[in-house]
């Protein structure tokens, strides 16, 4: 059998991903000057400059460096929600599609209420009024990376929970899953066997589509005033320098680069994962 | 059986709007601070105790939530007060009405302009199906479809408005003050809004219409001898359009969200404003009123699409033999 070649978009997509992998976790070791390290002497200095590669913006603070630790930020936003928001989903979806019953009925009735709300008027009511509720000292009240999470997570959990749910259905009808209980498997053992890694790749496919959604909203809820702290992830990054952006382009249009390429990567790998997964059911 | 399914849609759009607004109450509420002293730090102690009762926090939570929901139906959005002023507030209504034109126009822009474009080369790329120019416009718009919207809006104002300077980079222009200068203002939102919009709805019609192609009228229509471009419009594009239809309807509820974006990206000075500004400075009652709306809105186009499915679904499942 000849090779198989990998396509170039899966090709770029990895590297770049693999890229902003390794700045979130190993950003602190690169030789770069920090983020919040404001160097006066270069403030706002274009792209190739000398010690920045990448320029700074009017604060003195390194445009690059800050790509690499706001990596880290919206890498890290995007993971946790949507590892949350796929376990807590996941087991709703697939208990709900299980047991069907009255759990279904109000398992759906979640979903349905939940998928009802915007995301945008969601996430930012809960962060402008949960963070900081009082406005003379902006640091009180709960983290905002924090709330951003947790409100980012309760807009996942819906959407991967629906794919969860409806994808198990599909399964459960399943001849081997009536042959495992007729010859007296338990119901959980069942679950876990035959069921979940049956789910899981419908779940992971959606999964990369979600993690480019929270990235999107995050910037969204930076330019709206929402996002987490100045400069600290790419969203507040580019909202921070959106003013700039006749002086200084380089400092909005760099962590807009940053962002497009991870959500048209993210995006890649979910229509990727989708596509083995209807030519795995075709070949069954 | 029409009656139940119409009777289960509103009752599910009655329940959801319950618990938004009431979660927004409850949580406005409960959340540590006095919000007359957030809003008014100067009033003396009479005046906080006007402006207490004006907010509904002398009552219990059940009765104000009741209070104001009353207030809402009949239209009245409640008042929006400077920090500063003599406490006589703004209506939420005055407000709206210059802010939320600015928003709903954008929004209807965006859907013309997403429709006209995305139609005819939907059906261009179906026609010419699996073919380079395909398989070329087809990667664009991969792309374009992932790009989130205010990654467009700001590309957009960096090359047309700063490096080319054809248009204005923010600000919003009133049709009443020039139909140009409107048009201007306008161009760059409703473009950033759209370029995704358009991938998302050319894609989703190049593939109902190759499958529409592959049917025997269509054969039949050809055989006749009619030309390609009327088999196309007349023939081909209405038994194709239903899944164009309720994406669009759903994707008007997604532009709500994206315009509060986009209308601030360009400083439109529109709903999302109102909304964002409110939202900073602890406005209660407008926040209730304004999320209540779009709440509302994002429900009424989801309803659409409900009603759409119903309608639309059975006729295709028996076209398609599915």
């Amino acid at each position: 059998m000849a090779r198989k070649r990998i396509p170039l978009g899966l090709m770029l997509s990895s590297t770049w991903i693999g890229a902003c992998l390794i700045s979130a976790l190993f950003g602190n070791f690169f030789p770069l000057p920090k983020w919040d390290d404001y160097d006066y002497e270069a403030s706002g200095v274009p792209i190739f400059s000398r010690g920045h590669l990448l320029g700074t913006d009017f604060d003195g603070s390194d445009i690059l460096s800050g790509i690499v630790h706001g990596a880290r930020t919206s890498l890290g936003i995007a993971v946790s929600a949507v590892l949350i928001g796929s376990i807590v989903g996941g087991f709703l979806g697939i208990v709900a599609a299980y047991r069907r019953g009255w759990v279904d009925a109000v398992v759906t009735m979640y979903f349905n209420v939940a998928l009802s709300i915007p995301t945008l008027v969601l996430t930012l009511v809960m962060v402008a009024l949960f963070s900081s509720p009082n406005l003379d000292d902006p640091n009180a009240g709960i983290p905002r990376e924090f709330v951003i999470i947790i409100s980012l997570t309760l807009v996942i959990i819906p959407i991967i929970g629906r794919i969860a749910r409806s994808s198990a259905l599909t399964w459960t009808g399943r001849d081997f899953v009536l042959v495992a209980e007729s010859i007296g498997m338990k119901r959980r053992s069942i679950l876990w066997t035959h069921i979940v890694p049956n789910v899981l790749p419908s779940m992971m496919s959606v999964a990369f589509l979600a993690a480019g959604v929270v990235i999107v909203v995050e910037g969204g809820l930076a330019i709206l005033g929402a996002g987490t702290n100045p400069g600290a992830s790419w969203g507040s990054m580019l909202a921070k320098n959106r003013q700039d952006l006749a002086i200084l382009p380089s400092t909005t249009i760099i962590p807009v680069l940053a962002i497009a390429l991870t959500v048209m990567a993210l995006n890649y790998f979910g229509d990727y994962v989708r596509l083995r997964i209807d030519d795995r059911e075709s070949r069954i | 059986m029409r009656a139940r399914i119409i009777l289960r849609i509103a009752s599910r759009f009655a329940l959801v709007l319950l618990l938004v607004t009431f979660s927004i109450t409850a949580l406005a509420r409960l959340l540590p601070g006095d919000p007359v002293a957030t809003l008014f730090p100067f009033a003396t102690d009479e005046q906080r105790a006007v402006y207490r009762a004006d907010l509904g926090l002398d009552v219990n939570i059940f009765r104000y939530y009741l209070e104001w929901l009353l207030k809402f139906l009949r239209g009245d959005f409640g008042s929006y007060y400077a920090s500063t002023g003599d406490g006589v507030g703004v209506p939420v209504r005055d407000m709206l009405g210059v802010a939320l034109p600015r928003t709903l126009l954008l929004m209807t822009y965006t859907m013309a302009l997403s429709l006209l474009l995305s139609i005819p080369l939907g059906l261009y790329m179906a026609y010419r199906a699996e073919s380079r120019i395909d398989r070329l416009i087809s990667n664009v718009l991969f792309g374009l479809a992932s790009l989130p919207n205010f990654a467009i809006g700001l590309g957009l104002a960096f090359l047309i408005g700063v490096k080319l300077n054809w248009l204005p980079v923010i600000g919003y222009v009133p049709i009443a003050e020039g139909l140009g200068g409107h048009v201007k203002s306008m161009i760059m939102p409703t473009l950033s809004l759209s370029l995704g919009l358009i991938a998302t709805f050319s894609r989703l019609l190049r593939v109902d219409t190759i499958a529409t192609l592959k049917e025997d009228f269509v054969t039949m229509a050809s055989s006749k001898g009619l030309s390609n471009t009327w088999i196309l419009w007349r023939h081909v594009f209405r038994p194709s359009s239903s899944t164009l239809l309720t994406s669009a309807a759903l994707n008007m509820a997604g532009l709500i969200g994206g315009a509060v974006i986009i209308e601030t990206v360009f400083a439109l000075n529109g709903f999302g404003m109102l909304l964002t500004v409110s939202l900073a400075t602890r406005q209660y009652l407008a926040i209730q009123s304004l999320v209540a709306l779009v709440a509302i809105a994002y429900m009424f186009f989801n309803l659409v699409v409900d009603l759409l499915y119903a309608v639309v679904d059975p006729r295709v499942a028996s076209h398609r033999g599915a």
